[in-house]
């Protein structure tokens, strides 16, 4: 947990050179103009969105597989991440669609696999606090984070051909050139979103840490 | 005792204490007409939108009753000497999932006569195919349901976190049922892959759901 400091300030340094490619280094859409740079922070929280839905899955099975208590800790830190993430992700996406589609929502496929996303971890998390005991709480939450995460796939495509197989899209994605500044704003965004990933990831562990160590104490007198 | 044996008795027992009372499936069959109606009436009764009207009852319907089998169990506290009978939980799993099954086909059959009557349908000549249809996102529904009826017992509000975590989980045997029962109905494109849809989530579910439910159901 030493090197947490320095995470945080990588994470913290990549991100403002990706914003700065991102906002002032590289060049407005030709169609979206500014708009293109919700983009850059849009696309990184999606991603990292689904990173942590892959944590809480794996963790979750390791959890009820070997019982140790840190991949419960790990798998619920992740399912927090997972609301934040797709909420950010969902937000920014509607802001961007307001500027460039006309429009706060369209029944596009990933918006509407992404909102059912946010609410099954929603009840992922409600889980967890509404159950009986602590221990309870960890085993029914990791049987939600299984299930969800085994959904997400079936979701994705069911949502994309419900409307793809009734209507053409409404938005074509041609292959766009972007221009290598873009390029790098994103990527350099993606690298740094999963360094704020894992970083949050790790603070919100020692947290939980040092919750149940209190918890703990608190039982032996 | 098999494990056949013993999911079919606990399936018989629940089958059999809600024939006596039927209140699930009463309960059950009126949320569904009411949806019906309610949908119906306010966008229109246009037998283009019968299986979208249909499944959204069949689904609200599946949320209210599939946790009754497990509750009722609770309140005759009846719960904890099941489990404590030797075997597997698995088998426990089935028996409450036939159970559901049996009562959401009742409530499948009403619906299609319902939509038949009441959207002006044809249903005859294709009523196999839609029966089939209709079986396969039930099983979907029942899987799950099942699942997560064991899993609300053990938290506060019980029912309350029943449609959080059925309707998310559960949307795409809505969408792909309501798309091959179009399918069916018009004779439409797609059937394959919708069938392919709803196959690949029953057969996923099927698989893991009975081992999670072993994990749901054990002692803290």
């Amino acid at each position: 947990m030493k090197a947490l400091p320095w995470l945080g300030g990588a994470a913290l340094v990549l991100l403002a050179v990706g914003l700065y490619i991102g906002l002032v280094g590289s060049p407005p859409d030709v169609f979206q103009r500014d708009y293109v740079r919700i983009m850059y922070m849009h696309v990184p929280s999606a991603f990292v969105a689904y990173l942590a839905v892959a944590t809480v899955f794996v963790t979750s099975i390791l959890y009820l597989w070997r019982g140790r208590e840190s991949y419960d800790q790990i798998a619920h830190s992740a399912g927090e991440l997972v609301t934040l993430f797709t909420a950010v992700a969902l937000g920014s996406g509607m802001i961007w669609g307001k500027a460039v589609w006309g429009t706060w929502w369209t029944w596009d496929a990933r918006l509407v696999t992404t909102a059912v996303l946010f609410l099954i971890y929603v009840g992922y998390l409600l889980i967890r606090e509404l159950a009986e005991d602590r221990r309870r709480g960890a085993r029914l939450a990791a049987v939600i984070g299984i299930i969800g995460a085994l959904d997400v796939p079936v979701i994705h495509y069911s949502v994309v051909w419900f409307r793809t197989l009734h209507q053409p899209a409404s938005i074509a994605r041609g292959d766009i050139q972007m221009a290598p500044p873009m390029v790098a704003a994103l990527m350099i965004n993606l690298v740094a979103f999963s360094f704020i990933y894992v970083y949050m990831l790790l603070t919100r562990l020692r947290l939980e840490r040092l919750e149940a160590a209190r918890a703990a104490a608190e039982l032996s007198p | 005792m098999s494990a056949w044996q013993r999911a079919a008795a606990l399936a018989r027992k629940d089958l059999l204490l809600e024939w006596r009372g039927r209140e699930t499936i009463t309960a059950m069959a009126v949320l569904a007409l009411l949806v019906v109606l309610l949908l119906g009436f306010v966008i229109g009764a246009d037998p283009a939108r019968a299986p979208a009207i249909t499944w959204v009852a069949l689904a609200l319907a599946a949320m209210l009753g599939v946790t009754r089998p497990t509750q009722a169990e609770i309140e005759q506290q009846a719960l904890e000497t099941l489990l404590l009978y030797p075997g597997s939980r698995e088998h426990i799993y089935w028996g409450k999932w036939a159970a559901i099954l049996v009562q959401l086909t009742v409530l499948l059959g009403m619906l299609l006569v319902v939509q038949g009557v009441l959207f002006n349908v044809d249903l005859w000549p294709k009523l196999p195919a839609l029966l089939g249809v209709g079986l396969l996102g039930i099983v979907g529904l029942a899987t799950l349901g099942t699942l997560f009826a064991g899993l609300v017992i053990h938290v506060r509000g019980r029912e309350l976190l029943m449609p959080l975590l059925l309707l998310p989980v559960a949307l795409p045997v809505v969408l792909a049922a309501v798309r091959l029962m179009e399918v069916v109905m018009t004779g439409g494109p797609g059937g394959l892959v919708w069938f392919g849809v709803l196959a690949a989530f029953d057969m996923l579910f099927l698989l893991v759901a009975p081992v999670l439910y072993d994990v749901v159901m054990e002692e803290a």
